[in-house]
């Protein structure tokens, strides 16, 4: 990967006695899709704003396609995340205008409107008052206005947010082919089936703290237990149980979860194959990103230990 | 400055087709249209009243002459006042309607200045007559008949006729009610005319800022244009709006007064003092500027609609401090509290704009006046994309006096 396209050093941003975002740090490479999650209130939307040139940070630096927010800001597009359009204009009227703010002239983002609201299904409501639509149709619209400009920096702010599971689709299949254009895209999501899906790297970020940062393999590999999965014959499984280095079992008929201690996968596999015991399927257990996430915030380590609020 | 043209043209298109707009541009010629409507379907009626009063004005008075001082009557006296010898039959003149009323002069009069007026008519008509000057007159007339030297008993009777002149001994142009009109009503009612377009102009920035504030938009627009940006294409957008307004109500001003009692009207006052007109441009799109801005601003900070025309309702009441105080400002309109108004940035468009009509407005006020506007207006907007940026991304509550000036301080 080459130059990063946005480069966020020690930023720190406080609303009075509340600090939103603490000594932040992170890279977002270009072409990739980066996830920026975090629980609700983990200042997010507040590092996103500076990232936006809408907040100055109290300290630290942003710097977006090499240059500052405010001189980068038309080559960016934002979704926010509590949104809105003008309820009583029409739907291309809206996108024309906001685009041209964005520095297209009238004829290129009237083209740009007409080419996005038929990408994202909405051509037959152009000429719609935007109230008329229904709340996925709006949230459509939305993205469509966020990316018609061809921004080289995408920053989605929940994009799945009240969108159905076929509009969820149509979503992603934007973001892969805005990613295959070249784009850089920044997902923040509370679907966390939908960041692993489309991630490359994530940042967690908990009480204005970057918690977790990197690629999101490496960190899934990090959590993962130390556990297998093994499936097969009932009675098999139940002899399984009692293999060398396994501390604790679950079986659920022909399903068993063995959690290992000072041993590894590969030790426990030889044991099987020596065994000569007949099992259908093995494989080494991962960690859903969810309970990552889920431990991560509330101070759980991947060993089960609880920790300080430091976490 | 593309983005501020942007956001100009699109407030004006869009504020252009508000209801609330048109209602309120078509609704002064609408309401003349009526008047005019009223006053012609009336006309007819109140033609007939007036001329009965006037026939009834018209009938003469009787006099009985006991001192024997109008007898007989004088000749341009003759056609109004009617002698009569016998007083039963003037009495019964009056009974019967033929005479207004009866003067009974006795024998005593001039010596004792009783004389008996009888009448049918009762209050205000009775009380009237006291107050008559055309009687005086006639009194006069025929006291003096053989006494004085005529041009003395004419002065008497016409002591003076007015000329009015400034001290450098020019004449003060036309003199009479028409005058009044045209110099100072009509300057009058356009600089409140003026004033009604820069609060409502800027109520609607007001309403588009909080309504962005509401629906979010305002997010996707700070994160392409700068705060102040957005306020001067609101400001500027808005400012064409109310100058659209104005040219409305002038031109259907002309279309329903005929062209010519509006060119009367409007434009010799204006003519007359060209700088008076200059001026009012002037402190107009001044003061627009101003309250837009302010508007704009405190627009942005309430968390919704009707707590940001709260906020705003305080500076309409500032800017309107010097129309309550019209009834001072109006016979001495180069006053001390006219002129700390003038001094004051903020009641200084509107208090200008109600003095120039009026007088010869001192230089130093239009320099204060003015030079304080200037100042105050890149301060404000300064401030304003400051508050802008504050109060938008504020949402649920409003910042409290300290968090905004921790935060002025800040950025």
């Amino acid at each position: 990967m080459s130059q990063p396209v946005l480069e966020v050093d020690h930023l720190r941003k406080t609303y009075g006695d509340f600090v939103a975002v603490d000594d932040l740090t992170f890279r977002v490479q270009s072409g990739e899709i980066f996830g920026l999650l975090g629980p609700n209130g983990a200042g997010k939307t507040t590092t996103i704003r500076m990232i936006m040139d809408i907040f100055i940070p109290d300290a630290g630096t942003v710097s977006v396609l090499g240059a500052t927010p405010r001189q980068a800001r038309l080559r960016v597009g934002y979704l926010p995340e509590e949104r809105g359009l003008y309820r009583d204009l029409k739907v291309k009227e809206t996108l024309v205008y906001l685009a041209q703010l964005k520095g297209m002239d009238k004829d290129a983002a009237t083209r740009s409107a007409e080419a996005w609201l038929d990408r994202v299904g909405l051509a037959d409501w152009a000429d719609k008052r935007v109230k008329d639509l229904s709340r996925g149709m709006q949230q459509k619209a939305q993205f469509a206005s966020a990316v018609m400009h061809e921004p080289d920096l995408l920053i989605l702010d929940e994009p799945f947010q009240g969108l159905d599971p076929v509009n969820v689709e149509l979503v992603k299949t934007l973001m892969r082919e805005l990613q295959a254009e070249g784009r850089t895209i920044v997902l923040s999501a509370h679907q966390m089936n939908l960041v692993e899906e489309m991630c490359d790297r994530i940042l967690l970020i908990n009480r204005g703290e970057g918690v977790l940062y990197g690629e999101l393999a490496a960190i899934k590999r990090d959590y993962a237990p130390n556990a297998v999965r093994i499936s097969g014959e009932e009675d098999v499984l139940t002899q399984l149980t009692r293999l060398e280095g396994v501390v604790d079992a679950e079986q659920n008929r022909d399903v068993l979860i063995l959690r290992l201690g000072q041993t590894s996968p590969q030790a426990i596999l030889a044991q099987i194959v020596e065994l000569g015991l007949p099992i259908r399927s093995f494989e080494v257990e991962s960690i859903p990103l969810n309970d990552i996430f889920v431990n991560v915030v509330s101070g759980v380590h991947p060993d089960g230990s609880e920790e300080g609020a430091e976490a | 400055m593309n983005n501020i043209l942007t956001i100009a043209r699109h407030e004006y298109m869009v504020n252009i087709r508000r209801p609330g707009f048109i209602f309120t541009t078509l609704l002064i010629p609408a309401l003349g249209t009526l008047a005019l409507l009223i006053g012609s379907f009336f006309a007819g009626q109140a033609g007939a009243f007036f001329s009965n009063v006037f026939e009834s004005e018209s009938k003469p008075v009787g006099v009985v002459d006991h001192a024997g001082l109008f007898t007989p009557i004088l000749p341009e006296y003759a056609d109004e006042y009617l002698l009569y010898t016998d007083e039963d039959q003037a009495r019964q003149a009056v009974t019967d309607d033929e005479i207004l009323r009866l003067i009974v002069i006795p024998a005593t009069y001039p010596a004792a200045n009783e004389v008996e007026f009888v009448t049918t008519e009762t209050g205000i008509a009775a009380i009237d007559i006291e107050d008559s000057g055309s009687l005086d007159r006639f009194f006069i007339a025929h006291l003096l008949r053989n006494e004085a030297d005529p041009t003395l008993s004419e002065r008497v009777l016409d002591p003076y006729a007015a000329q009015v002149v400034n001290p450098e001994g020019e004449t003060e142009g036309m003199t009479g009610v028409l005058n009044i009109i045209l110099g100072f009503v009509v300057p009058y009612v356009l600089s409140i005319f003026l004033i009604i377009t820069i609060f409502t102009t800027s109520g609607y920035l007001l309403r588009s800022v909080a309504e962005e504030k509401s629906n979010r938009v305002i997010e996707v627009l700070l994160s392409s244009v700068s705060p102040q940006d957005l306020l001067a294409g609101k400001v500027i957008g808005l400012g064409a709006l109310g100058l659209t307004q104005i040219l409305v109500w002038i031109v259907a001003g002309f279309g329903l007064s005929g062209g010519v009692v509006s060119l009367l009207g409007v434009m010799i006052p204006l003519f007359a003092r060209p700088w008076v007109f200059v001026l009012a441009v002037l402190y107009y799109l001044l003061g627009f500027i101003l309250f837009a801005v302010l508007m704009g601003s405190v627009g942005a900070l309430g968390s919704d609609m009707q707590e940001s025309q709260q906020l705003g309702g305080v500076f309409t009441f500032i800017a309107a401090v010097p129309l309550m105080f019209a009834g001072l400002i109006f016979p001495n309109p180069n006053g001390l509290i006219a002129r700390i108004f003038s001094w004051f940035p903020l009641t200084a468009p509107t208090t200008m704009m109600l003095r120039l009509p009026l007088s010869d407005v001192p230089v130093l006020d239009i320099i204060i006046s003015i030079a304080g506007l200037l100042i105050t207006i890149p301060f404000a907007i300064w401030l304003g994309g400051k508050l802008f940026r504050l109060g938008l991304l504020m949402y649920g509550k409003r910042p409290t006096v300290r968090e905004i000036w921790r935060q002025l301080r800040a950025s």
